[in-house]
């Protein structure tokens, strides 16, 4: 069923936000429980704005519980979104007449595409001020705020501030100074304007696509190992084959286990309330969203029951995918650091003799594993309690059974990747190709690996420029070295073919000159003389 | 790679300790360091090619190495240890006696010192009979090795070899059946000869003139006594002296024998060189 579009003014016609290749509507499987949660709270008979492009997905999840109304500043992308049967109004947010109408808004896009070129270019506090305007008193607000020093800008190869597209028009990046730029001061701001604060979640790893979602209190004091590994991953998958300028999946990772989860975050999901915070106390108006939500495939949630123990519940199986059972996800989270960093942080001690210990206790383990999970016992998708390994995602299965000794290899062949491409020290500083590392970190953890491990099949990894420049540094090294072993191998040479030829001439000499003729013959006849001289004495 | 790897038999060891044939051992891909130094571990006058590893003995030795500019430093541990693990003692010890070590010079360098005033030094403080043990240099010099037979048992463990010939490859096995008889391990100087005998299980003690090679400085001599008290003197605590031997010796950095192969480049097939792959 297509609704009307109403044309507000300022709308673009000839224009997509739907449609950008690098910047997709807002939207992402964890924001769906998120949006489902914040929408069962309205009131009945409630309205719902949705303002900026977002994912049909989150639409349709509001459009379920509310009559919803789409605010858009392309006129395509209105015809888009009329014909999912969504009210749209279409046009620049300073021409948005509809003050007190609405009892949520929605802008999880951020404030940057709701001005069109024509008119007035709000900035972000602006921005808040009009959404707020369309808002009854009490009513709620639901918004993502990009976070400036986020991971995903850190390891941006460009900036806001050097406009490359078209949507670039007013390029002001970090310098929109009424953004706030901490979760603290988001918090100031919301409650000097009138908002007060109910609920606030650091999204991971994109601003508009977060994989994770987790109060600060979870990134604090939850489950920092399997928080870490999650957002590494999370990052990993966001920034699959794309050019970065540093491994975001590592950065991720060190945030996290840092306690820096929330600072270091895309993105600040935060729910708040139009009026006095007093009238909305945030026991009673926080949405009933758990501490943390994922969506690696499957859409997860963590909760923490009474003892501390924290819980992983599947709330989406997410699309079928063969080899995946996601109900092997729920149950009780394993504890304990990701076995990849315990390795690294040995590693770059150079301790050979605690990352043996780790292999070899890691590889008796896989050799009790069923046959088809071990192929997923990669180190780092192992989460090691003390001294109890346990598989951190064991949803895989492969198709066919396989030998711990192929596990143990295919695994120390991802690692040993690992430690390469990431150009992190190691106690093997020689081993310059990863075929070798292979075998010595197989032989570290007790096998032998004599055949070469092809290439692991996974996910494209980020192209990192940090990474590029080490390797690049280290061939410059490998080759320069390379060339000065070989003129030591033509030394050697030299010197081998001057003994050779100093043996040729001994052995010239002995054999086809005169007096050496001359010495066998008269040896010859001695022996005849002995023998005669023998016989005439018997 | 380098002649030195094969010295004491060294490479020969690690070759059994690997599975392979101990009479013709692989070439090693790299520098292995061949005795008890403190320095990068390599010999003074080993010609180093870039970019190949340093099998060194221990992580201390690895961050010296570091420090000189050496990055391809490898701990591996002292192939002495490798050859007590083949060799195992058989049974309890029956030792008596000390076997003394005096330091020796090399080749290139001679070492200058009154090897009389060892003797007597050494007959004075050891409190039972005395096994010399001579570098083969001095062995064959008659008027040395005749000094020292005049107080005790004279005997030489081989040659080292040079340029892969005349290795005695039993070298390290002499040294350890001899450690193994003995009480006591002694020298005027720190050395291999002494960290092997502690953890061998004999009371080591390094006391006396500590003579000088060619060339040498003194201060280095000086350097090593306030680097490691605990193995200087005639009764050092042969529990605190066997620890710190072992670590010199590299004995948390012992590495098993299918990673040792690849390590060394005794993999078969040789892998093909390769960059780390990055997508």
């Amino acid at each position: 069923m297509t609704t009307e579009v109403a044309l507000i003014g300022g709308e673009m016609p000839a224009w997509s936000d739907r449609q950008h290749p690098q910047r997709p509507p807002a939207g992402s499987a964890a924001l769906v429980p998120l949006v489902d949660a914040v929408a069962r709270q309205l009131p009945d008979g409630g309205e719902a704005l949705v303002a900026g492009p977002h994912a049909d997905v989150l639409l349709d999840v509001l459009a379920a519980h509310a009559p919803t109304t789409c605010l858009v500043r392309a006129e395509a992308d209105a015809a888009t979104v009329a014909a999912r049967g969504v009210r749209v109004l279409c046009g620049t947010l300073p021409k948005l007449q509809e003050t007190g109408r609405y009892d949520l808004v929605v802008a999880l896009d951020g404030m940057g595409r709701l001005c069109s070129v024509e008119g007035p270019q709000y900035d972000w506090s602006e921005s808040l001020r009009a959404l707020h305007r369309t808002l009854r008193p009490g009513g709620r607000l639901l918004i993502a705020v990009e976070n400036d020093l986020g991971v995903h800008r850190l390891v941006d190869l460009g900036t806001p501030t050097s406009p490359q597209g078209d949507e670039q028009w007013l390029p002001i990046g970090e310098y929109d100074e009424t953004k706030p730029g901490s979760p603290d001061r988001l918090g100031a701001h919301l409650s000097a304007e009138g908002w007060s604060l109910a609920w606030l979640g650091a999204a991971w790893a994109r601003p508009g696509q977060p994989a994770l979602i987790a109060e600060p209190e979870a990134l604090r004091a939850g489950p920092a190992a399997a928080l870490a590994a999650t957002a590494a991953r999370a990052a990993g998958t966001a920034y699959a084959g794309h050019p970065v300028l540093s491994d975001p999946r590592r950065l991720a990772a060190a945030a996290v286990r840092a306690g820096l989860g929330v600072e270091f975050a895309a993105a600040w999901l935060v729910v708040a309330h139009r009026g006095d915070p007093s009238a909305h106390p945030p026991s009673a108006t926080r949405p009933p969203v758990p501490p943390v939500l994922l969506a690696d495939g499957p859409v997860l949630a963590l909760t923490r029951d009474e003892r501390g123990t924290w819980h992983r519940s599947v709330l989406d199986r997410g699309t079928p995918t063969a080899g995946r059972d996601p109900a092997r996800l729920d149950g009780p989270l394993p504890n304990g650091r990701l076995l990849e960093e315990l390795l690294i942080a040995a590693a770059v001690r150079y301790d050979a003799r605690a990352v043996r210990a780790l292999l070899s206790r890691w590889a008796a383990w896989v050799g009790t594993l069923p046959d088809a999970a071990r192929a997923y016992a990669t180190v780092d998708n192992v989460l090691l309690d003390g001294d109890t390994p346990a598989l951190l995602d064991p949803s895989w299965r492969s198709p066919e059974p396989v030998a711990t000794s192929s596990a143990v290899a295919a695994a120390m062949r991802r690692f040993a990747d690992t430690l390469m491409a990431g150009g992190y020290a190691h106690p093997w500083p020689a081993v310059t190709d990863v075929e070798t590392l292979t075998a010595v970190l197989t032989g570290a953890a007790g096998m032998r690996c004599d055949r070469p491990v092809p290439e692991p099949q996974g996910p494209l990894k980020p192209v990192s420029q940090r990474e590029t420049e080490e390797q690049i540094r280290s061939l410059r090294q490998q080759l320069a070295d390379t060339r000065d072993q070989l003129l030591w191998h033509e030394r050697q040479l030299t010197k081998r073919e001057q003994e050779l030829a100093r043996a040729r001439r001994t052995i010239a000499m002995f054999d086809g000159s005169l007096g050496y003729r001359a010495a066998k013959l008269g040896a010859a006849a001695l022996r005849t003389t002995r023998k005669a001289w023998r016989r005439s004495r018997r | 790679m380098h002649h030195a790897n094969h010295f004491y038999g060294h490479a020969h060891v690690l070759a059994a300790y690997c599975g392979l044939d101990p009479a013709d051992p692989p070439r090693i891909h790299g520098f292995l360091q061949h005795g008890w130094n403190v320095l990068d571990g390599l010999g003074p006058e080993t010609p180093y090619l870039p970019g190949l590893p340093i099998f060194v003995w221990s992580q201390r030795t690895r961050r010296r190495a570091w420090s000189m500019g050496r990055r391809q430093a490898t701990v591996v541990g002292a192939p002495y240890l490798y050859l007590l693990s083949l060799r195992p003692a058989a049974g309890p010890p029956e030792r008596s006696g000390t076997i003394w070590y005096p330091f020796h010079g090399w080749e290139r360098q001679s070492v200058a010192g009154d090897h009389q005033r060892l003797i007597d030094e050494a007959v004075a403080t050891e409190p039972g009979p005395i096994t010399f043990c001579l570098y083969w240099q001095e062995y064959h010099n008659p008027r040395i090795r005749a000094a020292y037979e005049r107080a005790g048992r004279v005997i030489c463990h081989g040659y080292r070899g040079k340029r892969w010939q005349d290795t005695d490859r039993q070298f390290l096995h002499q040294q350890l059946t001899e450690l193994r008889r003995h009480r006591r391990v002694a020298s005027n100087r720190l050395s291999s000869a002494v960290l092997y005998g502690a953890v061998t299980g004999c009371e080591p003690a390094v006391y006396g003139d500590p003579m000088q090679l060619n060339g040498e400085d003194r201060r280095l001599a000086a350097w090593i006594r306030r680097q490691w008290p605990e193995l200087h003197g005639t009764d050092p605590d042969p529990v605190d002296a066997s620890a710190s031997a072992a670590a010199e010796l590299g004995a948390d950095g012992m590495v098993g024998p299918d990673e040792l192969r690849a390590l060394l480049g005794w993999r078969r097939p040789a892998p093909t060189p390769a960059i780390a792959s990055r997508a």
